[in-house]
């Protein structure tokens, strides 16, 4: 099996991280959610071996989720365990866990994450699909790093020492850094600002060894119109996704039909490239092919996908039907 | 020379015994246990589900059959009426008789004590009607039926009083909502009381919660029933800060997946106060598994008059709309809008003892009388031919 049969050809050149670095923006909405493309370029970015030196190879990376919990094969800090979890002191958890597993010091047993899998994620894995515990790794994962609170500065902290636990590898591998809906942390936390986390996002992708900042925002109608009347939280989701918006040099936006639901169609992908962006900042190195933009992933574009019941995706251009 | 006769499939062996269903290898599950009463394993990908209670809301639930552990749903509904409620009753009865743990958030034991009960076995005909019906309504998840159908039908239908086995094999019962389910002894339910605190009243509620679970064997099922979420009624004004229901819900989420073999969650919403075009409700669904919304018909006169005509006699009207607007796992996988179901036009029954959702479509307008004539064709078989076909 090809490393990236899973990866539709169409979207090849745009679940590839672009040569340069770069901030990318990816947004979704309530009926239409992103996780399919994230594990794309998970897929992408775990996977990519030896097939083109582009991009520089397979990359490490660093998910930070504060939806999801622990998958496994990367470094993964988990913001939702432990986020507003009051923390359980009593030996109440230890003793629910499964018997082959030392209580891990993260508070989290580590054989749950394959059941909760969004979909089948790198090539190569198979997700178990019981309940069962998978006799994995005995020990305490890793890669695995957990968030205990909405301060930007222990966040920045537990992502960057994710970062460092990467660097071994090789000295020449990028990073490339998935914050899977930062803007939770907005929600719920009335002290923050977006252009504090705005500025995560950029400390983030300043450091030495990142070479690609993902970010995955909310972008329903209902957090980003504002009515007559709008209120604070609208407010400030506006303000982060339109700031990381203009910051990013590709936006991928997920949403539905604008026509509305078809059996055949789950929705659409939009590609924005920002090709003035914000040289400074959000891409460090110059742009040396600045002439050059007919490569396809340097264009927009827009196409229908349908994700199946299994987890494959179809996408295609309007109007061909989806027969490609 | 093979034993087996070529060209026929293989059939499935006729004992049903839940491990075998499992489509999992023997090498990465040498212990396969029999799932605990009231799950059984998906039919898409084996995970363990539980019922809701309401036979036709399992099905709509992205093919799974069931309501997934470890995965929540939040309906919401506007105006006045409780129909959510409804489902709640019938998925805490369910919990209850099945024996899992079922927590109540903010109800007193009145609301245990109005739980409906198991309908009852004399009128096995009428039952068997019902369920015909039911797959005639839900012809489009004939297979699913199938699935869950062939264990049901296969044992007897069993009263409170019949043997733990017994109850095992029924994933799905039948709820009266005349009746009232006698608890068992032993307190059943575990009603969880909103703290009248200054502070966020959700971070003692979570830590109750989180108290209970831990401290149950693990082996032990349990369900958390949350009505009227937000309610002004039962909750502190401050409730609906999204600063303090948004971590809640984000604790919740983390909690359904750190017993994601052994929680499940139901809430409901008052939509009339807390409208979906607004910020805070948005995120609470974007934490939820999934999403339903029901939208009951006003109800007038008139129009239950209009319907003597044109449709059937046994079709019972809709009481309103139900929209789905989330699937649990289905959206996790980035799926929108393909499956049965979602995006359809659904409509939603509730009767004595079933709630039913169904596609919904209009009765022939009074007027038409062309219209009204072919749903009467329909209804008796096409056994009347139409008048120009006689006539030559």
């Amino acid at each position: 099996m090809p490393p990236n049969s899973r990866i539709p050809p169409l979207l090849q050149p745009f679940v590839r991280t672009p040569k340069n670095d770069s901030l990318l923006l990816l947004t979704s909405t309530l009926d239409a959610s992103a996780n399919w493309l994230l594990t794309r370029f998970l897929c992408d970015a775990l996977g990519s071996g030896a097939k083109d030196d582009d991009n520089g190879g397979p990359k490490n990376v660093v998910l930070v989720s504060w939806m999801r919990d622990y998958e496994g094969r990367l470094a993964f800090v988990d913001g939702l365990s432990e986020l507003f979890l009051p923390i359980e002191h009593d030996d109440g958890v230890a003793q629910q866990r499964p018997q082959n597993l030392p209580t891990t010091p993260t508070g989290m047993p580590a054989t749950r994450g394959p059941q909760t899998l969004p979909v089948r994620g790198p090539p190569g894995r198979t997700a178990p699909t019981t309940a069962q515990a998978s006799p994995r790794t005995p020990t305490t994962p890793p890669g695995l790093f957990t968030l205990s609170s909405t301060s930007l500065d222990h966040i920045n902290d537990t992502i960057s020492t994710a970062i460092a636990s990467l660097r071994p590898s090789t000295a020449a591998t990028k990073t490339l850094v998935i914050l899977d809906n930062p803007d939770i942390l907005l929600a719920t936390d009335p002290n923050l600002t977006p252009s504090k986390q705005t500025s995560l996002f950029l400390s983030l992708h300043t450091q030495k060894s990142v070479s690609h900042v993902l970010v995955h925002l909310q972008s329903d109608l209902a957090l980003l119109a504002t009515p007559e009347k709008p209120s604070p939280l609208q407010i400030a989701q506006q303000n982060l996704v339109v700031k990381t918006a203009h910051m990013s040099t590709k936006v991928l936006g997920v949403r539905l039909l604008d026509t509305g639901v078809a059996r055949d169609v789950s929705g659409v992908l939009r590609v924005t490239v920002n090709r003035d962006s914000w040289a400074d900042i959000a891409t460090v190195r110059d742009q040396e092919d600045g002439g050059a933009v007919q490569a396809p992933e340097e264009k927009g574009i827009e196409v229908l996908y349908k994700v199946n019941g299994d987890g494959s995706v179809k996408v295609f251009e309007r109007g061909t039907g989806g027969t490609a | 020379m093979a034993f087996r006769k070529r060209n026929v499939a293989l059939a499935r062996p006729p004992a049903e015994s839940p491990a075998s269903e499992t489509p999992s290898s023997p090498a990465s599950n040498p212990i396969a246990t029999a799932p605990a009463p009231g799950t059984r394993p998906s039919p898409i990908d084996g995970r363990p589900t539980t019922s809701t209670g309401t036979p036709s809301l399992d099905s709509i639930l992205a093919g799974h059959a069931g309501l997934s552990l470890g995965n929540s749903l939040l309906i919401g509904e506007s105006g006045t009426t409780d129909y959510a409620g409804a489902l709640l009753r019938f998925y805490a009865a369910e919990g209850v008789v099945q024996g899992h743990k079922v927590h109540v958030v903010g109800m007193g034991e009145v609301w245990g004590r109005e739980l409906p009960g198991i309908a009852e076995e004399k009128d096995k005909r009428k039952e068997g009607k019902e369920r015909a019906e039911k797959m005639k309504i839900a012809w489009r998840y004939e297979g699913l039926g199938a699935h869950g159908s062939s264990r049901e039908r296969g044992s007897p239908f069993p009263s409170t009083g019949d043997a733990a086995a017994d109850e095992a094999a029924v994933f799905c019962h039948t709820f009266d909502l005349a009746r009232r389910l006698t608890l068992p002894v032993g307190s059943a339910i575990d009603y969880v009381p909103i703290p009248r605190t200054s502070s966020s009243p959700f971070t003692e509620i979570l830590r109750t919660l989180q108290k209970h679970i831990a401290r149950s064997p693990p082996d032990s099922i349990h369900r958390l029933v949350i009505p009227s979420l937000l309610s002004p009624a039962l909750y502190p004004p401050t409730a609906s800060h999204p600063a303090v229901i948004l971590p809640f819900l984000h604790g919740l989420r983390a909690l359904l997946r750190k017993y994601s073999t052994r929680l499940t969650a139901i809430m409901t919403l008052p939509l009339t106060l807390y409208p979906r075009s607004s910020g805070v409700v948005r995120w609470m669904e974007i934490l939820s598994d999934g999403v339903f919304e029901l939208s009951p018909f006003p109800y007038s006169h008139h129009e239950s008059l209009a319907t003597s005509a044109g449709t059937t006699k046994d079709e019972e009207r809709p009481q309103g709309m139900f929209a789905v607007h989330k699937l649990p796992v289905f959206h996790e996988r980035g799926g929108g809008g393909s499956t049965e179901g979602l995006g359809e036009e659904l409509a939603f029954t509730l009767s004595r003892r079933k709630f039913v959702v169904a596609k919904f479509s209009l009765p022939p307008l009074e007027g038409d009388t062309e219209a009204q004539e072919a749903a009467v064709r329909e209804a008796s078989g096409n056994a009347m031919p139409r008048k120009e076909d006689l006539e030559f």
